[in-house]
């Protein structure tokens, strides 16, 4: 069934994609009830995967921009998150910790269509050759949207740093 | 290379796509440069973490508000009337009369010449209205006349052989 295929994963993209827990399940249910409404107009040539992604990737997209989701926040990454496995370095530990909820803040600073590249690449672990198809673009410009999303990540978690070793 | 042509070459050369003269031009200039070399292990950094963040279990209540949504649909969906009889053979000639009819209304409602549909309905309806009244007045001509006729009639009638009247 496809709730149970793919539930999950639609969950996690709207959750990574919104930032917030309500906002992500009442965004799943949205995009199944537009699956629901959609699936007579399925392409059987085309990997289902890629089309429900996509069909995804356009109603996240097409509701931030009509909304900009009225808020300009995300859930605190360990609202939902639990931390990950003890280190063997307690300090290393932390600052990956530190990384990551830097990082999952960081994701608000992105346009949309960045941020929805670097998730289905950089989280989701999608290759390349599938994020074009889902955002319906070419290669070179998923490419490039990506590597804008990592350099932008990257310098956010550069100032983070750098603030933090001011302190 | 200047630093912001390598800016856009860390991800490629992270992700080992870059032919092999940019992958040294690349890896030189970060050997030398404090700046770049400080980004790309930024990036590398970025990445890990993005890719460490593990995938949530979806709620039961999500499952829930998911599992019903084909049952929503069929509850708000129309029950419309079985309108089968309306193909039965039988019907046909009544429901091509009433097409025609329906067209020629049409044509009387949307049509250009409205007025003067009008006007030839109110002519053939006054006409028709006439030659009643002409027809009843020649009715009651004749059954005056009748009337003159009566005794003359009843007369020549019981002169005939064949209804057994007298000859006188």
């Amino acid at each position: 069934m496809l709730v149970n295929t793919y539930s999950k994963r639609i969950f996690n993209i709207a959750y990574q994609f919104a930032g917030s827990y309500q906002e992500a399940e009442d965004l799943t249910q949205d995009i199944f009830l537009k699956l629901n409404n959609s699936l007579s107009k399925y392409d059987f040539k085309r990997n289902f995967s890629a089309w429900l992604f996509t069909l995804a990737r356009n109603y996240l997209i097409d509701q931030y921009r009509r909304t900009k989701w009225e808020k300009q926040t995300r859930d605190d990454f360990n609202d939902h998150y639990l931390p990950s496995e003890a280190f063997e370095n307690p300090e290393e530990g932390v600052v990956k910790e530190e990384n990551k909820r830097t990082v999952w803040q960081g994701i608000n600073n992105l346009t949309s269509e960045i941020r929805m590249a670097i998730i289905l690449r950089d989280i989701q672990g999608k290759q390349y050759e599938e994020i074009a198809e889902i955002m319906s673009l070419p290669l070179g410009t998923v490419k490039s949207r990506i590597n804008r999303g990592r350099l932008q990540l990257a310098k956010i978690l550069k100032e983070k740093k750098e603030r933090r070793n001011e302190m | 290379m200047k630093c912001e042509r390598i800016e856009q070459l860390l991800s490629p050369y992270l992700e080992d796509e870059l032919n092999p003269e940019e992958k040294g031009a690349v890896a030189s200039h970060l050997k030398t440069c404090k700046k770049c070399s400080l980004l790309f292990s930024l990036i590398k950094e970025t990445q890990e973490s993005l890719a460490d963040i593990p995938e949530l279990e979806v709620s039961k209540n999500l499952l829930d508000r998911l599992y019903s949504i084909p049952r929503e649909k069929k509850r708000f969906k129309l029950r419309l009337p079985n309108f089968d009889f309306l193909v039965r053979p039988s019907l046909q000639p009544a429901l091509t009369v009433a097409t025609i009819m329906l067209i020629m209304i049409s044509f009387y409602f949307y049509g250009p010449n409205k007025s003067s549909i009008d006007k030839s309905i109110s002519r053939q309806i006054h006409l028709g209205y006439s030659k009643i009244e002409r027809l009843y007045a020649k009715a009651e001509s004749f059954s005056a006349s009748l009337g003159e006729h009566k005794d003359n009639i009843l007369v020549s009638l019981k002169n005939i052989k064949l209804l057994g009247g007298n000859e006188d």
